[in-house]
């Protein structure tokens, strides 16, 4: 093994020891606390309502999750995609395309 | 293993690498900045995907809204007592919630009611509120805010008291009792939390009707039969269940990182196809180094392996050395600029730290979305040089 190689080597291996030494230091401090996670569920079970506090812009986005998976609007029981809606998370996707055929009107 | 990796083909790559300098300076700039830019974008949502995870056993496992020509209306309160029949519902409890928005800041207030009677509370009021008399707070008529709303009302020199306009035009004087531990501030940060009576009173809900009526069952596994029994009951009602919850913290975000996903891969074809097109043109005088290389004795396996060793180490370093800094980027430098993507456009923003989630799937899916198709896109070029005959490629 050349000068070179050896080099190459051992910049390998300080990035990779970088990397997991960086991935020690996140989980050891960046981690949500045992207290943090405590007070947040204490917050939660206080309020009772889903959803981070992120886009409070428009109230049918604060609590998005209050609509069924099937409701795009919190207010509006349809389905259509559209910018408001969608804008923070994705509407559902388990739609039937195509009914299934019975006979309603009997 | 030794007849394997060839210790001298490394060290001619490194050479052929060295020779370039400035290209191989140039496209390990490059892939290192779209492989930063995706892991981040992915770092990001992952972590506010954990941060609701990290709270969603602790919200309702029933829901029960009504819906009147499409939209949510106030519920009548006495179907409580009809839901506490339901075999397996062991609590019931009555919300009045709903939205109050500023006009002065242009910002919309999450305003929640509480009974005082509700012990509950207490505990969970003791924990997340600093030097704060649970009991006081109907009698003095008073609220517990966000750090958020806090800001928005010091910023309208509202210090003690805010001044709540009710629907008839007069107003309701609410003193200010606490504010919510800063640490919930993703969660708290637009809440007002206040006695029930005085929610009613600001959004004139009258007596006898809630918001929603929020259900507890004993056993978990009979939300599903429990939600459609209140549903057969009340053909008028909503009903969402903690497992709805779950699957619509599931869904979150698809959209934007769907977005930023799709912009990446545009960009990182378009540096893929400049790689390709620019190695499928080679210049004269690598074509004529190959030619070389193969009148000398090498065989096409050779080149190929050489090309290999190069493109990995040029990938495999952008990659390794992408991460590393999106994880410092997202996680010790708080994502500046790019995390403004996820939060919205209200003036009520939230100051929060991104938890760290560590996802080897989204390490994964990055190093195949890039690694291996730059190693491609480096060699077929080459292959298709190498065999040619030699004296063909050095004329």
């Amino acid at each position: 093994m050349n000068k070179k190689s050896k080099y190459l080597f051992y910049t390998f291996l300080t990035l990779l020891f970088l990397l997991v030494t960086e991935g020690v230091y996140l989980n050891s401090t960046k981690v949500i606390s045992g207290e943090s996670l405590a007070k947040k569920v204490a917050f939660v079970k206080i309020s009772q309502l889903p959803d981070l506090a992120i886009s409070t812009e428009a109230t049918f986005v604060r609590h998005r999750s209050l609509g069924t998976v099937f409701s795009i609007y919190k207010d509006d029981g349809d389905l259509r995609e559209y910018f408001p809606s969608t804008y923070a998370i994705s509407h559902s996707h388990i739609i039937n395309k195509k009914a299934i055929k019975i006979d309603n009107e009997k | 293993m030794k007849n394997k990796i060839n210790i001298y083909l490394i060290e001619y790559a490194i050479n052929a690498i060295l020779r370039q300098k400035y290209k191989s300076f140039f496209v390990t700039t490059v892939f290192t900045l779209l492989t930063f830019l995706l892991t981040s974008v992915f770092f990001i949502t992952n972590s506010i995907k954990h941060e609701l995870d990290a709270t969603v056993d602790a919200l309702p496992q029933i829901i029960v809204q009504k819906i009147k020509a499409g939209r949510h209306y106030d519920i009548d309160a006495d179907i409580l007592d009809n839901l506490l029949e339901i075999a397996g519902v062991s609590d019931a409890v009555a919300r009045v919630w709903g939205y109050y928005y500023f006009e002065n800041a242009g910002v919309n207030f999450s305003v929640v009611g509480v009974d005082q009677f509700e012990n509950q509370y207490k505990e969970s009021f003791n924990k997340i509120v600093k030097k704060f008399d649970f009991d006081k707070l109907e009698a003095d008529s008073s609220m517990v805010v966000g750090v958020g709303v806090k800001q928005i009302m010091l910023e309208n020199y509202y210090t003690k008291y805010f001044n709540f306009i009710k629907p008839d035009g007069t107003l309701k004087k609410v003193t200010l009792a606490g504010v919510f531990d800063a640490q919930t501030s993703l969660e708290s940060n637009d809440m007002i939390v206040m006695p029930k009576e005085i929610v009613r009173e600001i959004f004139d809900i009258e007596e006898g009707k809630v918001t929603d009526i929020v259900v507890k069952v004993a056993n978990p596994k009979e939300i599903t039969m429990i939600a459609s029994k209140i549903k057969q009951m009340y053909p008028d009602t909503r009903i969402v269940t903690s497992e709805d919850l779950k699957v619509s913290y599931q869904n979150i975000f698809d959209y934007k990182s769907g977005v930023f996903l799709a912009l990446f891969i545009v960009s990182l074809f378009t540096f893929f196809i400049i790689i390709y097109d620019k190695s499928s043109g080679l210049s004269s005088e690598e074509k004529r180094e190959i030619g070389i290389l193969k009148a000398i004795g090498w065989k096409i396996d050779d080149v190929l392996k050489e090309k290999f060793y190069e493109s990995f180490i040029i990938s495999f370093f952008a990659y390794i050395f992408g991460v590393i800094s999106a994880f410092a980027f997202v996680y010790i430098f708080q994502a500046p600029i790019l995390r403004n993507i996820f939060v919205g456009y209200s003036q009520l923003k939230t100051t929060f730290e991104l938890p760290f989630a560590f996802d080897v799937q989204t390490l994964f899916l990055v190093f195949f979305l890039s690694v291996p198709i730059y190693i491609a896109a480096t060699i077929i070029p080459s292959w298709k040089v190498a065999t040619l005959e030699a004296d063909e490629v050095i004329r």
